[in-house]
């Protein structure tokens, strides 16, 4: 059923007008989430994957930004031609955010409590002290030993992973339906970014929230995501499950990502392969696809005509020229090592 | 389907064999109302900021000085006169016995060219100075914080036309634009503290904009905003106490600034009309004197430097006070 996706992104684009030219950060891009349902969109920086996550919430500011078209449906809702006091109501209510750096998303001068408390104050009219006593739950919930003392410290006292666990606790406070992580374990070390993702897992199988998950760490989106979108130059180049997207990925960019991680364990004289050359210019985009500069299979067709995403088989769909033909295939590439 | 029900959902997804979402949290609930244990949860900003200000003993010295001169000031009509005798008229008859007397029990502070007792015109002129000290600056800032927190939050446009609005103030004479507002309005106290105050804003304006625009930038204003807040929340609760400190160290030391320029007006008898006392009149009535009775221009001069570096410590410990980030 068409209507029954918690949330629909069609075709959106964001294009920002600058003194240079218009930045397409976001062209065109379209999936759908189910209530409860993990999508993770994965790309390079600049590839707009928080930009897109932005633009839904109308946190972009506008101008120099500016929707260029598409529409993204909420439970059926336009969030895009919402009034400004009705997108306030689902910010933080029903679709909240969770950001990238823990150390400056808290405010310093209030109580971490206050801030966990204050989207209850906000949207749910909570008394103060009902709103506190909320807090002190949900810190236990996200794993903060003796929640009833640290709900009184500041974020200057609490350490980098409490504070994104303080900060899935105040997304989490209203119980919202979609949760959006922009990069939420980039910033830490990598025990506790496995002890984040864990319990954003642990608290979507309590909640049933819905979760986007924007990442350039692949093995993060393996780990929680049952859908990927993969994002390049503003576009989606990839869509499918994880299974799909990491064991039969169709389109070269995706390779080329899946190549670049380093494997643990293979002998250490083995040479990443890394993508070559630089995402392009969001202003002058290539000509034809996006990727063919730096496509080791680029032909002709790919200098003049810009791939659409499409179907290849099933849910999965890419948006290469020759995905789904016969012998187009990862394995086909050797990696080229460059001498160094 | 409406997705707004859950059990409509769960009941859809039951007969398709899926598992049900459950999409309640469930909250082992504190009773309302309970102070968690050990806890105090209704502190706020300023009950900490009030905390650490107790431990900063100089601001608490300047803080009980300025206590102790506004009591006396509010108070001065119950005791002053019975004590210490009209302090603003002349009694023409004995004023040639009374006038210039040193300090002694009857006379605290000695006596002024006109006999009046020196000290209760010191108390009453502290009447004066603070009310246009405080009034004035409680103007200034308050246009220079909304101005100046438009400016800086909103940008673009806003922030031109009112960037240009405190460029022309700027460039006016101080005096000289002081001058023209006093004399359209008439002289006395509220035309004092309207045209001080005016004339005030434009510097906090800055102050506060440069402010509003490297504390806008923290992703926790962002954080914010996506939590659903209202401008008004932002600007009001997330960014205004964190760009707050530079402009209560200004305006507290601007206080003294203020009593200096009601000095300098009612100098030029725009500002408050003799025969009421301000420590600025006093001041200037003092200068014909300053060589044979120094003692005319030292009590109202030390209440000024006094009062003015109580302020000054005053804002550098609220200063200190409302940094969370200082140790405990």
């Amino acid at each position: 059923m068409a209507g029954d996706a918690l949330l629909k992104v069609d075709d959106l684009k964001m294009y920002f007008h600058t003194r240079d030219g218009v930045v397409k950060a976001v062209d065109g891009v379209s999936y759908e989430l189910e209530r409860g349902g993990t999508l993770g969109i994965v790309g390079e920086s600049g590839s707009g994957k928080s930009v897109h996550a932005l633009t839904m919430m109308r946190l972009v500011p506008m101008p120099p930004g500016r929707i260029e078209g598409g529409d993204v449906l909420f439970k059926g809702r336009s969030l895009i031609a919402m009034s400004d006091e009705e997108i306030r109501h689902v910010r933080g209510n029903e679709i909240a955010m969770i950001f990238q750096d823990p150390m400056t998303s808290l405010n310093p001068v209030y109580r971490v409590g206050r801030q966990i408390a204050e989207p209850l104050m906000v949207h749910k009219g909570a008394s103060r002290a009902e709103a506190w006593d909320r807090a002190v739950e949900l810190l236990r919930l996200v794993g903060i030993p003796n929640p009833e003392t640290r709900v009184r410290d500041y974020p200057h006292q609490f350490s980098g992973g409490m504070r994104q666990r303080a900060m899935i606790a105040m997304a989490l406070a209203c119980d919202p339906d979609i949760v959006i992580a922009d990069e939420p374990t980039t910033a830490l070390d990598v025990t506790i970014q496995a002890q984040i993702v864990e319990l954003m897992l642990e608290l979507q199988e309590r909640t049933g929230s819905a979760i986007i998950m924007i990442t350039h760490d692949l093995g993060v989106v393996a780990d929680v995501a049952d859908r990927v979108l993969v994002m390049y130059a503003g576009k989606a180049v990839e869509y499918g499950t994880v299974d799909e997207v990491y064991y039969r990925p169709l389109h070269p960019y995706t390779w080329g990502l899946l190549d670049s991680i380093p494997i643990h364990g293979v002998s250490e004289k083995s040479e990443l392969c890394p993508i070559k050359g630089q995402p392009p210019s969001l202003i002058f985009l290539p000509s034809g696809c996006p990727f063919h500069p730096r496509c080791p299979h680029a032909q002709e067709i790919c200098r003049t005509t810009v791939p659409t995403l499409r179907v290849i088989e099933g849910s999965h769909s890419s948006a290469c020229h020759f995905s789904g033909d016969a012998g187009f295939t990862r394995e086909g590439v050797a990696c080229e090592v460059s001498p160094s | 389907m409406p997705l707004d029900d859950d059990a409509a959902i769960n009941a859809a997804r039951e007969k398709s064999g899926e598992p049900a979402v459950r999409h309640k949290l469930e909250f082992p609930t504190t009773p309302l109302g309970e102070v968690p244990a050990g806890g105090m949860p209704t502190r706020t900003l300023w009950g900490d900021a009030w905390r650490r200000l107790r431990r900063n003993k100089l601001a608490l010295v300047a803080l009980g000085y300025l206590a102790i001169i506004l009591v006396f000031a509010v108070t001065a009509d119950l005791w002053a006169k019975p004590l210490f005798g009209e302090f603003m008229y002349v009694d023409s008859t004995t004023v040639m016995q009374t006038r210039f007397q040193a300090p002694s029990a009857m006379h605290w502070m000695g006596t002024d060219d006109f006999g009046r007792d020196e000290l209760a015109r010191v108390v009453y002129g502290a009447r004066i100075s603070l009310a246009i000290g405080i009034g004035a600056t409680t103007l200034a800032v308050t246009l220079g914080l909304l101005l100046g927190g438009l400016s800086g939050y909103y940008g673009g446009r806003v922030d031109g036309v009112i960037m240009r609005m405190t460029d022309v103030f700027l460039a006016f004479p101080y005096l000289l634009f002081a001058i023209l507002l006093m004399s359209v309005m008439g002289p006395g106290f509220w035309s004092l503290v309207i045209a001080i105050g005016i004339l005030g804003w434009t510097t906090i304006a800055r102050v506060f904009r440069s402010s509003v625009l490297s504390v806008k930038e923290n992703e926790y204003v962002d954080a914010a905003r996506a939590m659903g807040a209202s401008d008004l929340r932002i600007l009001g609760r997330h960014i205004l106490p964190n760009a707050m400190a530079p402009i209560i160290v200004y305006s507290t030391m601007s206080v003294g600034g203020v009593i200096l320029s009601e000095a300098a007006l009612s100098f030029l008898g725009l500002g408050i009309q003799p025969p009421t006392p301000s420590w600025g009149r006093m001041l200037d009535e003092s200068q014909t004197y300053m060589t044979t009775h120094p003692s005319l221009f030292i009590w109202p001069g030390l209440a000024i430097v006094l009062t003015v570096l109580a302020f000054v410590l005053l804002g550098d410990g609220l200063r200190d006070a409302l940094d969370v980030k200082m140790k405990d």
